[in-house]
């Protein structure tokens, strides 16, 4: 998507050999990498690799253990102050939703701009309602979660991210819990966004949106990151066995 | 029971339904408080000469069980959230409320604040106020681990989400969490206020009037203990029964899912 070469910009987030136990289980093993302003960051890998869990100590849902982490020029360390305005410009949008259940999809959109940026009620109404318009969802803003199919739940989780105007998306497997028929609407809207200049890292298993909306793709195996390339040569010039043992595995 | 929410219109949303049913409800406690003592003096001896004690005696018992009920769910709020805390100091204190609470006779406690409180701090609350401390002091510990078991059902992912979007902890209790848990509490804690309001019984033993006390004075006077314990327990009834339908409106009406 992008047209200047990734590194001739400043990085938006920078991970310097971070390393990530759960107990005895050694799950981020030296993780060092760049996401640039602008760039869609792909990450792929087998189930257990550790995407989910990098992706999460970015905004830290998880705690790193070693190594070092920088979002916007804030280094995440226990810092509270940090961290709440690390997660004002980070937004995040999780597999299985999340929205939350007792509030309109209008309220779900409005609630973080009201009480974290102290956005008049009126005026977060109306951007709430321009958002959802952009996800295509302009007629359900007064419906509640469960009133809304599985795709359209998540165009509204990802409305509720960009109300809070992020610097930087993160998808944790955004289309896997979806039923085959409305993963596309969800991809097209990642893709509009990705088109809108915004920076995006995004763990899935689509291939396809990888090869087309990546700037580069970076693979996961065992907690290493062990390769990153931009996806016409990590789909089409694979040196790798594991790795085109495992893309063999996934065309299937 | 389910019993006025089904009666409405077929036309009417759940919402309206629930509304009514709370409002009608309310309406109705409100009516037999009133009426209580005229409705009484209808009967025959020997409840008809005594209506007017009987339907204080009711008062006092709906007095007991509403200002201990409300105090007891906000006593129940701080006792959970504290015992969820990360601070020992905090927590501490939250456990051994609740375990003492929870491991002694209600009897024991009413006892103990209208004797033995005073002795310990300096001041004499009247029967009524002793019991209404010690029965919110009650519900408040059994309300505390419905509360906490409501917050532990809601989601991880809830949490993550509203943190994610950058809302404090607070506001993610206030905003998110708290709305989801205290709607899966509303069953056990209505459960708790019908035990307190037949709890609330045990306020006779440090003399408040409330309606089983006058009861069993009016079956001293009268030597008919029959009716009057006919009486005193049909008013229990009429009581737990109304109760129950308010908290069963109040949770369809939050009951935005529509699971019910
Ligand atoms: N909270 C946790 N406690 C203990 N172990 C965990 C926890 N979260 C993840 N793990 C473990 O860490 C490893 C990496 O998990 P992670 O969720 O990051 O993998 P993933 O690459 O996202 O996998 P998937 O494709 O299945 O989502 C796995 O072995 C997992 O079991
Ligand atoms: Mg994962």
């Amino acid at each position: 998507m992008s047209t200047a070469p990734a590194h001739a910009r400043s990085p938006l987030i920078t991970a310097e050999l971070v390393n990530k136990h759960f107990g005895p289980a050694h799950v981020l093993r030296d993780v060092t990498t760049s996401f640039f302003q602008g760039e869609v960051a792909v990450i792929i890998g087998a189930s257990g690799s550790g995407k989910s869990t990098f992706l999460r100590t970015l905004n830290r849902l998880e705690k790193h253990d070693s190594g070092r982490i920088v979002v916007d020029g804030i280094a995440l360390t226990d810092d509270v102050k940090n961290l709440d305005a690390i997660r004002r410009e980070v937004g995040m949008v999780f597999q299985q939703f999340n929205l939350f259940p007792h509030l309109s999809a209008l309220e779900n959109v409005t609630l973080a701009p009201r009480r974290v940026r102290k956005t008049p009620r009126a005026e977060a109404r109306q951007k709430a309602l321009e958002l959802l318009a952009r996800v295509g969802l302009a007629d359900h803003a007064h419906k509640h979660p469960h009133q809304l199919s599985g795709g359209q739940q998540q165009r509204v989780a990802i409305a509720r991210s960009l109300a809070m105007q992020p610097k930087v998306m993160l998808f944790d497997e955004p289309t896997s819990a979806l039923d085959p028929e409305m993963i596309n609407e969800v991809l097209d809207v990642m893709k509009d966004l990705a088109r809108s200049g915004m920076t995006m890292v995004v763990v899935t298993h689509e291939m396809r949106f990888a090869r087309e909306v990546g700037d580069r793709i970076l693979f996961f195996d065992h907690g290493q990151l062990l390769q990153e390339a931009p996806p016409a040569q990590f789909f089409d010039a694979q040196q790798n066995d594991r790795i085109r043992a495992f893309l063999g595995q996934i065309s299937h | 029971m389910n019993g006025l929410l089904s009666l409405w219109p077929r036309g009417w949303t759940r919402e309206q339904r629930s509304s009514a049913t709370i409002v009608a409800a309310g309406a109705l406690l409100v009516a037999i408080l009133i009426l209580a003592g005229r409705l009484l003096a209808l009967l025959p001896e020997p409840i008809g000469p005594s209506a007017a004690e009987l339907a204080a005696g009711t008062l006092i018992t709906v007095e007991l069980t509403v200002l201990s009920g409300l105090a007891g769910v906000g006593v129940g709020v701080l006792a959970a959230v504290a015992k969820m805390s990360p601070l020992r100091i905090v927590r501490w204190p939250a456990d051994f409320y609740i375990w003492s609470v929870r491991g002694t006779p209600l009897l024991v406690q009413v006892l103990f604040v209208y004797f033995a409180l005073p002795e310990i701090v300096p001041v004499q609350l009247s029967d009524f106020n002793s019991a209404a401390v010690a029965l919110t002091l009650n519900v408040g510990a059994y309300n505390a681990e419905a509360i906490r078991a409501g917050i532990q059902a809601v989601p991880r992912g809830q949490t993550e989400a509203s943190r994610s979007l950058g809302l404090s902890p607070i506001q993610t209790f206030l905003d998110v969490i708290f709305p989801q848990a205290f709607k899966i509490s509303l069953p056990p804690l209505v459960n708790n206020i019908v035990a307190l309001l037949k709890d609330s019984s045990l306020a006779y033993v440090i003399g408040v009037a409330e309606l089983s006390n006058i009861g069993n004075r009016v079956k001293t006077a009268t030597f008919q203990p029959v009716p009057v314990f006919l009486t005193t327990a049909a008013i229990y009834l009429i009581l737990t029964t109304v109760l129950t339908e308010i908290s069963g409106a109040i949770e369809a009406r939050l009951d935005v899912e529509q699971r019910h």
